[in-house]
C-alpha cells in the first residue's frame, strides 16, 4: 500500500507526518503548480470549481507515482465539496485506475460513525506501530498542522513590520522546505519550534502602521496559496500586514465543536445578523469574519472565491451591507484557471493605495466602538514564548 | 535657461501613451501610440520622439510608469514612481476636476469604474471575466463594418431606432449584430444599440447596482467615441465630463504621481534620459525549476549588463534595483 493525500497549504505536512508516524509509505504531492493544474484541469468537469481541479492534479501526480491509496475527506456537503470523492473515484475508474482506493473520512451523521471507524481501520490495520504510537502520531500530526499555520499566521502579519523587506518570506519558504527533509514528526516539531524563535528574532519596527487585511472567503482557495495566485505572498512583498481565521486547524476544530453546537463561536456570533443560517461550504464564516475584522479595526478584507462558488456568491451579496454600516472596503477576487498575474497585482496595488490614503485621511470615520487591536510587540512576544509550549493546538 | 519638465508613460495592451507636464501641471506635449505588441520599441520611439521635439533645452525632473507594462517601461526609463494604473486614472481625474465623484474609464483590454469621496479613492472595481466593453471590441466591430473607428460613434448619433443588442458578451454581442445586419437594420442603428449594450454591461459588471453620484469624468481611448459617451448619458441621465487629454490620463496620472514623490522625498530623479532609447535592452525568460513553484521569471539586461529580474516568488532572483520605488 502507497499512501497520499491532497494539498491544501499545510495539509499535506501533516499528513506526512501521520504516514511517518504510522510508518505507512507514502507519496507527498508535489506543491501545487501548472502541472498540476494542467493534469488536474484536463480530465475534471470543465465547470467543477478551481479545487476539485487542483485535487484531481494531486492525485493524478501522485498515482503516476505508484500511490494506490487516497486519503481524503468528504461530506455530504451542503456545496459541490459533497459530490467531490464521488466523482474523484468516477473520473480516476474512468482513466483506468480502478484499483486505487480512495479511503473517505467522512463525518456526516448519514454515514454514521462505523462507517468511518471502518474506513480508519483500513488505513490503520496496515500500520505495524502499536496503539500508543498511533495515537502519537495523529497527535504529532495536528502539533505539526498547528505550528504550520502559527508560523504562517506570524509571517503575514509580522511583514508589515519587519525592517528588512522580505526577511519574513525567506523564512517562511525556508521552514517549508525543511520540512520535507526532516525524516521524524519530533525532528519536524523540534525544526519548527525553532522557527518559532527566529521569527521572534526579526528584526520589526512597532511605530510602523502598515495597511491591515484580513483575508477571507471560500477555505481552499484561501488556504492554497497556487490557488489564489499567492496574494498573501503578494502582500507581504507590498509592505501590508494580513490576517486569516480559516486555516486547516481551524477547520478540525470547527468540525470537532460541530456536533455540539460550540464550533467558531465568535464567527457565529458576529454573523447572525446578517447572515443567520447556514448556506453551505463557509459562506456564514466569511461573512463572520468579515465584520470580526471591521470590528478589530483592520483596514479592509479581500474575499477569494473560485468561479461558481454558490456559497460565497451568497456571501459576496451580504458583503455591501456590511461596507455599509461598518464603512469597511472589500475587494472581490474570484479565481480559475487563469495563472496571468497582471490583473490581480494591478487591483491589488490599487486596493492597498486605497486603504493607505483612508489611513493617511485619519481611517474611515467608522462609528462602532472598536475592539482592541493586539498591538504588534505582543504578537512577537507571543511567539517567542510560545515556542516551547506543548499544546499549541488545544489552546 | 532649462525648461523643466515631468515625464509619464502609460504603457497598456492597446496604447502607450507619453506626457510631458510642465511645472505647473499643464501638460506640454502628449503622444498616444499604438503599442501593436511591441511595448518596448513603441516606448523608444516615443521618447525618441519627445527628445526631437524639444532639443537639448530641458531637464526632466522625474519620470514616472504606469499601464500593464509598467515594470518594464519603469526599467527602461528609470522612472521614480511605478503605480498601478487605478491609482494613476484617479490622481488624474482629480487633478482635472476636483469635485469628481466616479470616473468612468474605459481602455483597450480593460475597463474600470471608481468611485471618489472627498478626494480620496473609496470604491473601485476592474472587468473581471469579459472585454465585452472594451476598445479592442469596438475596434474590431468597427472594421468588420468597414467603418473606420473614428467615425463609429458618429454613426450611434444618427440613429433614428437602436436595435437591442446583447451586451453581456462579445461573442454574444457580435453575433446578435450579424443577425440584425442580415434582417435588414441599417448600420446606424445597429452601432447605437451597441453603444447602448456596452454601457448597459459595464454598468451591470462593474457598478452592479451602486449609486453612480456626480460629477461623473468619462476618460481612456474609448471616450473618444461620441456613440458610447451619448450612451452613457442617456442611461445615466446626467451629463458627464470628459478631460481635453481624456486618452493619456494614465500617464498624466503617472507624471503627476513622480512629482509628488520627488516633492515629498527631495530626491533627484532616477530618469535615464531620452538618450536611454539608445540602449540596448533586452528581455529574458526562463522557467526557474529549483522548486515546484515553477515561476516564470523574466531577466532584464541594458546593454548586456543584467539590470532586474522579476516574477519570481521566492525572492532569489528578484533584484529590483533600491533606488527604484515600487509603491510609494
Amino acid at each position: 500500500m502507497l499512501v497520499t493525500f491532497p494539498n491544501m497549504g499545510n495539509v499535506a505536512f501533516a499528513a506526512r507526518a501521520l504516514c511517518q508516524g504510522l510508518k505507512i509509505p507514502y507519496v507527498m504531492p508535489e506543491k501545487n503548480n501548472k502541472d498540476t493544474l494542467r493534469r488536474g484541469s484536463f480530465y475534471a468537469p470543465e465547470e467543477i470549481c478551481l479545487p476539485f481541479k487542483v485535487m484531481l492534479g494531486n492525485f493524478l501526480e501522485c498515482i503516476e507515482k505508484g500511490a494506490d491509496t487516497i486519503l481524503f475527506v468528504g461530506s455530504c456537503g451542503p456545496c459541490r465539496f459533497g459530490e467531490y470523492c464521488e466523482l474523484h473515484m468516477k473520473i480516476l475508474r474512468r482513466l483506468g485506475y480502478g484499483n486505487v482506493n480512495i479511503v473517505v473520512a467522512d463525518f456526516s451523521p448519514e454515514i454514521g460513525i462505523d462507517a468511518l471507524r471502518h474506513r480508519i481501520a483500513a488505513i490503520s490495520d496496515k500500520s505495524p506501530v502499536g496503539k500508543l504510537e498511533k495515537l502519537k502520531a495523529v497527535k504529532n500530526a495536528m502539533i505539526i498542522e498547528a505550528l504550520c499555520d502559527r508560523l504562517d499566521r506570524i509571517a503575514y502579519e509580522m511583514a508589515g513590520y519587519e525592517v528588512n523587506r522580505g526577511t519574513c518570506k525567506r523564512l517562511m519558504y525556508e521552514y517549508k522546505a525543511k520540512i520535507l527533509e526532516s525524516k521524524e514528526p519530533d525532528e519536524t516539531i523540534a525544526m519548527l519550534r525553532g522557527y518559532l524563535r527566529k521569527f521572534g528574532e526579526v528584526k520589526t519596527d512597532l511605530s510602523l502602521d502598515p495597511v491591515k487585511i484580513a483575508i477571507i472567503g471560500e477555505i481552499y482557495t484561501v488556504i492554497d496559496p497556487f490557488s489564489n495566485l499567492y496574494i498573501e505572498e503578494k502582500l507581504m512583498d507590498l509592505g501590508a500586514s494580513s490576517s486569516r481565521m480559516l486555516t486547516p486547524t481551524w477547520w478540525v476544530k470547527d468540525l470537532v465543536m460541530k456536533p455540539v453546537k460550540l464550533n467558531s463561536p465568535n464567527i457565529n456570533r458576529a454573523a447572525r445578523k446578517y447572515m443567520p443560517f447556514p448556506v453551505g461550504g463557509h459562506g456564514k464564516e466569511c461573512i463572520g469574519e468579515a465584520v470580526l475584522a471591521a470590528k478589530k479595526g483592520m483596514d479592509g478584507a479581500i474575499q477569494i472565491l473560485p468561479l461558481g462558488c454558490m456559497p460565497e456568491v451568497i456571501s459576496k451579496a451580504i458583503l455591501p451591507s456590511i461596507r455599509r454600516d461598518y464603512s469597511f472596503p472589500f475587494m472581490t477576487l474570484i479565481v480559475d484557471e487563469v495563472t496571468g498575474e497582471a490583473g490581480i497585482n494591478t487591483r491589488l496595488e490599487a486596493f492597498l493605495d486605497m486603504l493607505g490614503s483612508i489611513k493617511k485621511r485619519g481611517g474611515s470615520g467608522r462609528k462602532h466602538n472598536l475592539t482592541k487591536m493586539e498591538p504588534a510587540g505582543s504578537l512577537l512576544r507571543r511567539c517567542a514564548n510560545e515556542a516551547d509550549r506543548k499544546e499549541l493546538f488545544f489552546e | 535657461m532649462n525648461k523643466e519638465l515631468y515625464l509619464g508613460v502609460d504603457v497598456g495592451s492597446v496604447s502607450t501613451n507619453l506626457v510631458l507636464m510642465e511645472k505647473s501641471g499643464d501638460i506640454l506635449e502628449k503622444l498616444y501610440l499604438k503599442t501593436s505588441g511591441h511595448p518596448v520599441e513603441t516606448l523608444k520611439n516615443g521618447l525618441s520622439r519627445f527628445k526631437a521635439m524639444l532639443g537639448n533645452k530641458t531637464e526632466i525632473l522625474a519620470a514616472g510608469a504606469t499601464g500593464s507594462g509598467r515594470q518594464l517601461a519603469g526599467l527602461l526609463i528609470g522612472a521614480d514612481v511605478v503605480k498601478n494604473e487605478i491609482t494613476a486614472h484617479a490622481v488624474a481625474a482629480l487633478s482635472v476636476e476636483p469635485e469628481v465623484r466616479t470616473i468612468l474609464e474605459i481602455g483597450g483590454q480593460d475597463s474600470k469604474i471608481i468611485f471618489v469621496r472627498n478626494g480620496v479613492v473609496y470604491d473601485f472595481a476592474m472587468n473581471t471575466v469579459c472585454a465585452a466593453g472594451t476598445g479592442s471590441f469596438l475596434d474590431r466591430q468597427a472594421s468588420r463594418l468597414d467603418i473606420p473607428i473614428e467615425e463609429f460613434g458618429g454613426y450611434a448619433l444618427r440613429a433614428k431606432n437602436p436595435v437591442r443588442i446583447a451586451g453581456r458578451c462579445a461573442v454574444f454581442a457580435e453575433s446578435d449584430m450579424i443577425h440584425k445586419q442580415q434582417t435588414g437594420h441599417c448600420n446606424e442603428d445597429i452601432i447605437a444599440g451597441l453603444c447602448l449594450a456596452l454601457v448597459r454591461n459595464y454598468l451591470n459588471n462593474l457598478a452592479k447596482g451602486k449609486e453612480i453620484p456626480g460629477p461623473v469624468v468619462f476618460q481612456g481611448g474609448v471616450a473618444a467615441n461620441v456613440g458610447i459617451v451619448a450612451a452613457f448619458e442617456k442611461i445615466l441621465g446626467s451629463s458627464i465630463v470628459i478631460p481635453r487629454h481624456y486618452d493619456v490620463m494614465g500617464a498624466y496620472g503617472a507624471a503627476i504621481l513622480a512629482k509628488e514623490h520627488i516633492g515629498e522625498t527631495g530626491k533627484k530623479t532616477c530618469f535615464h534620459g531620452f538618450d536611454c532609447v539608445n540602449d540596448n535592452f533586452s528581455v529574458k525568460s526562463l522557467e526557474c525549476k529549483d522548486c515546484p513553484n515553477r515561476c516564470e521569471v523574466v531577466k532584464i539586461s541594458v546593454g548586456g549588463e543584467l539590470k532586474a529580474c522579476m516574477g519570481d516568488r521566492c525572492g532569489k532572483w528578484n533584484c529590483l534595483p533600491k533606488d527604484m520605488s515600487m509603491n510609494a
